[in-house]
């Protein structure tokens, strides 16, 4: 189960979010505000399918792999 | 420092700076801060 690493603050914008990772220094943009709420879904206890669950089958291929990405740069652990 | 300060730093910077471009997704950009020299 995925949840945002504690050293990464998230500040809303109008273009979606902007995530900045104390430890790595890396920044992420979420250009999409829907990603944005499946990220803060993920708390630890929560599936990635059941984060996704409001957004369109069709859209979902995306979104995981903007969350793998997340994974990856270690913004969620 | 303040955390909102340091970010209110960094997306000046990213706004005005030319930075590696690391990875790029549909709905992710991700950027890496390291070697802005003067941003602190």
């Amino acid at each position: 189960m995925l949840s945002l690493h504690p050293q990464v603050s998230v500040r809303p914008e109008p273009f979606g979010a902007l995530l900045y990772h104390f430890g790595t220094r890396r920044l992420s943009f979420l250009k999409d505000r829907r990603l944005l709420d499946v990220v803060q879904r993920l708390d630890g206890s929560t599936s990635v399918e059941d984060a996704l669950t409001a957004v369109p089958e069709k859209e979902r291929p995306a979104f995981r792999r903007a969350l793998s990405t997340l994974e990856e740069t270690g913004m969620l652990a | 420092m303040s955390d909102t300060e340091v970010l209110q730093v960094v997306e000046a910077t990213v706004e005005s700076t030319d930075v590696e471009l690391v990875e790029e997704d549909l709905l992710v950009e991700d950027v890496s801060i390291d070697g802005m020299c003067g941003v602190y």
